[in-house]
Parts: C-alpha cells; sequence; structure tokens
C-alpha cells in the first residue's frame, strides 16, 4: 500500500475545516489542520506535506495572501502545490463561473470558492498531486 | 442632538430682548446678536442649530446674513422676520433657503411654536445626514460584513452538509437523503442571494479602474451576445449586433463592460415576445462611443421609468412571467459611470425600449493624450484574460 498523501489545511473557521477535513479523510488522505496562519506556516516548515489548502481570507485582512508570498519567498517550500479557498470570489469573475480570476502565488496553485462541493475538491486535490509529482520526476 | 442652540439677530433690542423673555424656560441655549456681521460671527462661534434673522436691518440685510449662513452650513435652520406681513419678502427669503417666516408682530404663542418646529426640522436634517452617512459606510464596508459575518457561517455549513451526506450515505433512507438534498439545495440558495445582493451593492469602482486598459467595444459586445445566443433562441427573439469596422476603442475594463451588456440585453430579451428583436449597435460620434441596446419588446411603463436604475426595483415580470433581483441596472449604472460614462432609457410601453452606454472614446495614441500610458504594464490589454 502507498503512503497516504499528506495534506495541510489553514483555515481560522474551525467548522468550515471540520467538513472539509472530513471528506479529504475518508477519501483516504492524510489531514493536519492549522487554524491560524502563524502556527500553519510553523507546521509547514516543520513537516514535509503534499499540498497545502489555503484560506486567502483569514481575519479581517488577506493574511492568507501573505502567507501565500511568504511560501513562494521560502526555497523549501516554493514547489509545494496549494489548492487557495476563497470566501469571495474576485468581482471580474463572477460573470464566468469557473474560470475565476487565477491569482498564481506559487507555480502550481489552483482556486475555489467556499463552499467546496466534495466532487470537485476532491478532483482538484487530485490533479495538483499528481501535476506536482510529475514536476518532480520529469 | 443635546439642548438646541438659536441665535436671533435683530437690530431692534425689544424685538430680542421679548423673543429671550419668550423662550425662558424651554430647553435651548440663546444667544443673541444685534446686527448681521455680529450675528455671522456668532454661527461659527455658537454653533446653533437654528438661526432667527429679521429680514429687514441697517448694515447687512437679512437676506445677505441667511445667504451667508447658507454657504457656511446649509444644515441651519433659518426662519426668518418679516417687518411687514409683506408676502413678497417671505417668498425670496424662502427662496433663499429660509424654512419659515413670521410676521411682526407675532404673538409669544406663535414665536414659541416656530422655534419648535424649527428645532424639529434641525432634529430631522441631522438624522438625514446621520443615516446618509451610515447608509454609505455601510455600502463601503457591505462586502466584508457580507463575507464575514453572512457567507462564512453558511459555507462551514454547507461544507457540513456535504461531507454528512457523503458520510452518512451507505445507512441513511431514502427520506433522510430527499430532506439533506433539500437543505443543501436551501442553504445552497441562500449564498446564491447573499452572493447577488453583494454584488449589487460593492461594485468596487476602484478595482474596475485597476483594471482598465484599451478595449475595442466589439469585444463586450460579441462576448455579450455569445453568452446570450441560447438565451435569445430559447425565446425565440432575433438577436443583432452590429459594429463598425474598425470599432471604435476605449478605455475600459472588458469583464464589467460585458457584464454592463449582458444585464441590459439580458433584460431586452427578457421583456421580448416570441418575434420580438433585440439589436445592439456601436458609433462613434463626437469623441464619445455610443453602444445602443434597441428591443422591440413589452417596454417599460412612465411610471417604472424613472426607477429602474434604482437598486432593489424590480418592475413588473418579464414577457415569460421572468422576475429580476431588482440589481442589474443598479450594478450596470454604476459600472458605466465608474467608466466615466451615463446610461440612459426612452421606452414606449407596447413598442419596445433604447438604452443608450455613452462612453468617452480613446484612439490608439493612448489615453488622455499620452501616448505611453497604453504600453505600460497595467494599461496593456491583457491577452487571454478571462
Amino acid at each position: 500500500m502507498t503512503e497516504p498523501k499528506k495534506l495541510l489545511v489553514i483555515d481560522d473557521d474551525p467548522d468550515f475545516v471540520a467538513g472539509m477535513k472530513a471528506i479529504l479523510d475518508t477519501a483516504g488522505y492524510d489531514v493536519d489542520v492549522s487554524y491560524n496562519p502563524k502556527e500553519g506556516f510553523a507546521k509547514l516548515k516543520a513537516k514535509r506535506y503534499d499540498l497545502l489548502l489555503l484560506d486567502i481570507m483569514m481575519g479581517r485582512g488577506a493574511e492568507g495572501v501573505m502567507m501565500a508570498r511568504k511560501i513562494r519567498k521560502e526555497p523549501a517550500l516554493k514547489d509545494i502545490p496549494i489548492l487557495i479557498i476563497t470566501g469571495i470570489r474576485e468581482q471580474v469573475a463572477f460573470m464566468f463561473p469557473g474560470q475565476a480570476v487565477h491569482p498564481h502565488f506559487v507555480p502550481l496553485d489552483e482556486l475555489v470558492e467556499k463552499p467546496v462541493e466534495p466532487e470537485l475538491l476532491l478532483e482538484k486535490v487530485s490533479a495538483l498531486l499528481k501535476a506536482s509529482e510529475g514536476r518532480e520526476k520529469p | 442632538m443635546d439642548t438646541a442652540r438659536i441665535l436671533i439677530v435683530d437690530d431692534e433690542e425689544i424685538v430680542l430682548d421679548s423673543c429671550t423673555e419668550i423662550l425662558r424656560g424651554e430647553p435651548f441655549e440663546l444667544a443673541t446678536a444685534s446686527n448681521g456681521a455680529r450675528g455671522l460671527a456668532l454661527v461659527s462661534e455658537f454653533r446653533p442649530d437654528l438661526v432667527v434673522v429679521d429680514l429687514k436691518m441697517p448694515g447687512l440685510s437679512g437676506f445677505d446674513v441667511l445667504e451667508r449662513i447658507r454657504e457656511a452650513d446649509p444644515t441651519i435652520v433659518a426662519i426668518v422676520i418679516t417687518g411687514y406681513a409683506t408676502v413678497s419678502s417671505a417668498v425670496e427669503a424662502m427662496k433663499k433657503g429660509a424654512y419659515d417666516f413670521l410676521p411682526k408682530p407675532f404673538t409669544p404663542d406663535e414665536f414659541r411654536l416656530i422655534i419648535r418646529r424649527g428645532v424639529e426640522k434641525r432634529s430631522l436634517v441631522l438624522e438625514t445626514i446621520a443615516l446618509r452617512r451610515e447608509r454609505e459606510l455601510l455600502r463601503e464596508h457591505f462586502a466584508s460584513i457580507v463575507s464575514h459575518e453572512l457567507k462564512a457561517p453558511l459555507a462551514a455549513i454547507q461544507q457540513n452538509l456535504y461531507a454528512l451526506e457523503r458520510e452518512l450515505a451507505p445507512v441513511s433512507t431514502e427520506d433522510q437523503r430527499g430532506r439533506m438534498g433539500r437543505t443543501k439545495t436551501r442553504v445552497g440558495d441562500l449564498l446564491q442571494l447573499i452572493e447577488t445582493w453583494r454584488r449589487g451593492v460593492s461594485v468596487d469602482i476602484e478595482a474596475i479602474k485597476a483594471q482598465c486598459a484599451l478595449v475595442s467595444v466589439r469585444v463586450p459586445i460579441e462576448k455579450a451576445v455569445d453568452s446570450l445566443a441560447v438565451h435569445a433562441e430559447r425565446k425565440e427573439v432575433e438577436l443583432m449586433a452590429s459594429v463598425p469596422e474598425p470599432a471604435p476603442l476605449v478605455w475600459g475594463d472588458q469583464g464589467t463592460l460585458t457584464q454592463v451588456l449582458v444585464n441590459i440585453m439580458g433584460n431586452a430579451i427578457k421583456y421580448s415576445r416570441v418575434g420580438d428583436r433585440v439589436s445592439v449597435s456601436a458609433e462613434a460620434r463626437g469623441g464619445t462611443v455610443r453602444i445602443t441596446v434597441a428591443d422591440t419588446g413589452v417596454g417599460i411603463s412612465p411610471d417604472d421609468l424613472p426607477l429602474i436604475f434604482n437598486a432593489f426595483y424590480s418592475a413588473q415580470p418579464g414577457a415569460a412571467g421572468e422576475r429580476g433581483s431588482g440589481l442589474g441596472l443598479a450594478v450596470s449604472r454604476r459600472i458605466v459611470e465608474a467608466h466615466g460614462g451615463t446610461i440612459a432609457v426612452r421606452s414606449t410601453p407596447g413598442k419596445g425600449s433604447t438604452f443608450v452606454i455613452t462612453l468617452p472614446q480613446r484612439t490608439d495614441d493612448g489615453p488622455g493624450g499620452h501616448p505611453r500610458e497604453a504600453e505600460s504594464p497595467t494599461a496593456t490589454p491583457k491577452e487571454g484574460r478571462r
């Protein structure tokens, strides 16, 4: 049996995280969670994760955005794929559902809006993991 | 409002004294001035809520005082005392912004009554200002209030419903799964509704300006036609576009301009009957670009016409009974205004409506005669941006 993929969720809404984690758990992923960016970043540095699920609109500001920028600057972390989770899609994007304006914080990222349908969540997660593996072994 | 401050400006000592006497015991703070200049000085020092001015004074006349008060603070309530009960001077004073007038001679009761009414008016004025400010603040903060206070808990609920539905699938009855499904739908509808409201009140003008680039009007027109073609076909409404070659250019945000056209053309289709026609055309004329959306549909009643750009105003249902959120046109107007443009409508019930969007025209030379700006990274039309 292959080792389950390790996922980290950073989001300041514990109830939302619980709902998302349950879906990922059932799908066989090994999921860690963190409810604030500072602790999340520490976890990310302490252990190797295959994928990060990051809420970009934590707190009143965009702490998640700052965090994504920090990750990009960190050589050890910059290759981690990120599934960006946002409460509100950017203004321009609502016209074209499914084609959200994509900020691209790190080389490999995708954007989904809360709440995330289970099928979509699992599809994005596995697509990002696959893309990331493809990059590691060219 | 705390204790109302009242300023009385009159050159006759006896009037000032008797007015002071009449208001003794009333919950007002009082100041008096025996000429216009002193009165105006007190307007800024004493900051009155209400000013009573005698129209006929030597030096600075009551009219002058009235005018300067309006300039200094148009929210101060002014009452004029007319020496002789001449209607003409009272009317003129009212035109200059006086709230009411009091002909001499007046009884203590008349004076007390008019002061009380004036003070009441002042507190209504202040309340209106406060409410208006509150509304603006609310509008500004609405996006963040909505996202954090309403959307976040609903998203958490929905996410758990998604998870629970999957987890319980093997052990739940068909009835339970049905209820779970309907609960999910209801929460989803609520999220959708909140999103519609949020978009309606929080058109981010700065974000639109930041996204602006040199755009051919052909692009948003064709995109809007593309996204509405199926809808029009289903309703058997003919959809036509005509854009001259070369198409006029504007300085705009392609995404939101498309949104405006989708809203307006979508409305036109909604209010059209089988066999009707919706046409969109563009032309450049005298430095402006006019985009005209005309339909041969049911039209808008004269009662509705002045209100259709207001938020949450939804006119009668569409030709097939469709109803809108009452936000499409309000959002469209805000977007067009963010582009420095205007939007106008004319309509004949039963014959159809015509919406005209007017935007400032730009040329290849770049905006406002700054050719370089068109080459800067922010100004370059972004290839492939969706």
